[in-house]
């Protein structure tokens, strides 16, 4: 009989841990999450800070103006681009996939000679 | 006898513990019966703290993915002026990160109130500055800004969002609802310290962001036009300048540009008139591009072939007691020539041989005297009175572009039509709706308006749009190994003093498509009030050519003459070369 009550004693305190334990687990995964949200969203900031400056280096009236400005380009004259459509490899092969090649001028010509 | 005392002692000690119990009693039916209520609302308060969330606003994209706008957390500053104890000090301390001058910070800040905001909006490295700073009594919350990356880059196109995140001008005004984030009341834990524990339920998520956008516009294309269009404004010193190039196969809007630009990143400090988009708002008179429009009129309703003459009446032709006048003295002149040479007189003769109702109809097929429908806000409709308004002149004057108003968005829709084989299309810059994760949830075609001319006609006007630029006026806008189509137009503006035709102010534009054989774009040039020389041909016609030779080679697009290129691996021939 007094097994008894020491068992349903303790089995009444185990319950009463297991309980308490829940919750303050709860709590401290709450924490937990809360400090990994931070952290999202501090990267969050971040990737969109690193977008902008991304977007902002990309810049077409950037790229140019350092091109033009610290490496000395210029844009190309009329007839120093050309867009080639290459034809078939042999006479009688099958026509090559679409697609296009784009050379300088120049180059072609050194690689014609 | 002894015990009686005792007895009475433990009386008084129960009757005090009674007291006490009672007291308790009492305090516990008080607290948790009488006022339950009113404090459970009260530690509510004190446990939850209620935020306003809303989700980020969407991004905008030009057509290769590339950003235009979009939005980021920056800091925002707020005091709190009952807090603090010196408040010159804190100015004198914040003036130098917020850029603010310290008397009007502490203007501010000696005000009686809880709250007040000191910036809003700053960029990440003053947030930065001012938490490294940490002043007591001033406080920094995270907002969204939008920014646009490229600066003035499509700025008229865009328009901008205003303080709230809310669209003001642009796609951004057009589109405003799919691209806010959803707005959303959230209720946090909080702990004794004050530290959020979570929010009510894990499960509860984040206000969603707003949709993404991606436009039709390229921004390299964009770049050259805006380019090449504030330069020669800045050359002419004219007013401003408008330039649209268009897919003529689609209506896609691949660049508009107009000058002057400005920055949405600091609007604050401009006008409206500077951020109006005039390529949709602002009408005008066209002059002799209309004349390609006449023309497409006159050939589909059979009133003149190319090869039709017309007396050129050596100059002047009087007309409803006025005289109309061509700046070449031309006697018998094809009607090809009459386009090309630009013959005021040769196309009032066509007008009139189409005659009043055929001319009307035509003009409202084009697409005149109704918006486009293009997705931006602010589109005019441009100026086109019924028949049954028009005076004796009229039927001449609007067949060379005078009294009849149009915007540069209608021009050019209706010249892409004459290159799209006579079908007109609608003119669109936004082709695609994503939410957040990339999903597309609606994806926007080209939309077919209708034919206005038959295709057999657009090939006749285009070979005759192709000797405007070969022998003609349009010669400034031959671009080396590709056929180009165009219409050169020089039109007076109203002087509003006088309400007479201005003999200082005027518009030079050129309208036209390239390469005339299969066409890859349609544009329009257009600059306003040019000093010096105002011919299209000369102020327009240029930057035509500029933008179409470095959009074709951008694009890849292959010229007309075939060369044979000796490759190292053996022989190849190519459809290329300029």
């Amino acid at each position: 009989m007094k097994s008894m009550t020491s068992l349903t004693i303790l089995a009444g305190l185990l319950l009463v841990f297991t309980f308490v334990w829940e919750r303050v687990d709860v709590v401290r995964v709450g924490y937990q999450v809360e400090r990994l949200k931070v952290q999202k969203t501090a990267l969050e900031r971040e990737r969109d800070e690193l977008q902008v400056k991304f977007s902002k280096l990309t810049s077409p009236e950037r790229i140019a103006r350092v091109a033009t400005d610290k490496l000395g380009l210029v844009p190309p004259q009329p007839g120093q681009v050309v867009v080639v459509h290459p034809g078939p490899e042999r006479p009688g092969t099958a026509e090559p996939a679409a697609g296009e090649v784009r050379l300088a001028k120049n180059y072609l010509a050194g690689r014609a000679k | 006898m002894a015990a009686a005392p005792h007895r009475g002692r433990r009386y008084v000690a129960l009757c005090l513990l009674l007291a006490g119990f009672g007291l308790i009693l009492f305090r516990l039916v008080n607290l948790q019966v009488l006022q339950a209520a009113e404090l459970a609302v009260k530690a509510d308060r004190q446990h939850q703290k209620t935020v306003a969330l809303e989700g980020a606003r969407g991004a905008i994209t030009d057509r290769h993915g590339k950003v235009l706008a979009i939005n980021m957390e920056v800091p925002s500053v707020f005091g709190v002026p009952t807090a603090l104890d010196s408040p010159s000090a804190v100015a004198q301390h914040l003036s130098p990160v917020l850029h603010v001058r310290a008397s009007k910070l502490e203007k501010k800040l000696r005000q009686d109130r809880s709250f007040v905001w000191l910036a809003r909006k700053l960029d990440p490295e003053q947030g930065r500055r001012l938490e490294a700073l940490s002043v007591e009594g001033i406080g920094v919350v995270m907002e969204g800004r939008r920014f646009y990356p490229k600066g003035p880059l499509l700025s008229h196109v865009l328009g901008f969002a205003g303080m709230d995140s809310q669209g003001l001008e642009g796609v951004e005004r057009r589109y405003d609802s799919d691209l806010h984030g959803e707005k959303r009341i959230m209720v946090l834990q909080r702990d004794a310290l004050g530290r959020t524990v979570f929010p009510k339920g894990l499960a509860e998520e984040n206000p969603a962001p707003g949709h993404n956008l991606t436009l039709t516009v390229d921004e390299v294309i964009q770049y050259i036009a805006e380019k090449e269009l504030e330069e020669e404004v800045n050359r002419r010193h004219a007013k401003g300048g408008t330039l649209i190039v268009m897919d003529p196969r689609t209506g896609g809007i691949l660049a508009m540009a107009v000058s002057p630009r400005f920055d949405p990143n600091a609007v604050g400090a401009l006008s409206p008139d500077r951020w109006r988009n005039r390529a949709l708002t602002d009408a005008y008179e066209p002059g002799s591009t209309m004349k390609a429009v006449l023309a497409a009129a006159a050939l589909e309703e059979k009133v003149m072939v190319p090869g039709t003459m017309v007396f050129g009446e050596h100059g002047a032709m009087p007309v409803a007691g006025t005289v109309i006048h061509d700046h070449d003295r031309m006697g018998w002149v094809s009607f090809a020539e009459v386009i090309q040479k630009s013959s005021n007189i040769g196309a009032a003769k066509a007008g009139m041989a189409l005659g009043d109702h055929r001319l009307y109809r035509y003009l409202q097929a084009f697409g005149f005297g109704q918006p486009t429908e293009i997705d931006l806000p602010g589109e005019a409709t441009g100026l086109l009175k019924s028949p049954k308004d028009w005076g004796r002149r009229s039927l001449a004057s609007i067949s060379i572009g005078q009294e009849i108003g149009v915007t540069a968005i209608q021009m050019v829709t209706a010249i892409a039509a004459i290159a799209n084989s006579g079908v007109l299309m609608k003119p669109y810059v936004v082709s695609e709706i994503r939410d957040a994760k990339g999903q597309t949830l609606k994806r926007i075609l080209p939309h077919v308006r209708r034919r206005v001319i038959s295709p057999e006609t657009a090939r006749t006007l285009t070979t005759i749009l192709e000797g405007v630029v070969t022998n003609g006026t349009g010669g400034k806008a031959a671009i080396p190994g590709f056929r180009v189509a165009g219409k050169t137009g020089t039109a007076q503006k109203i002087d509003p003093r006088t309400g007479a035709y201005s003999s200082t102010q005027f518009v030079g534009s050129f309208v036209g498509y390239v390469p005339a054989e299969d066409p890859r774009l349609a544009m329009i040039v257009v600059i306003d009030e040019p000093h010096g020389e105002a011919w299209g041909g000369v102020v327009a016609a240029p930057v035509f050519r500029r933008v179409g030779e470095q959009a074709l080679n951008y694009l890849g697009v292959s010229s007309f003459e075939p060369v044979k290129i000796a490759m190292a691996a053996g022989t190849r021939s190519g459809r290329t070369e300029r």
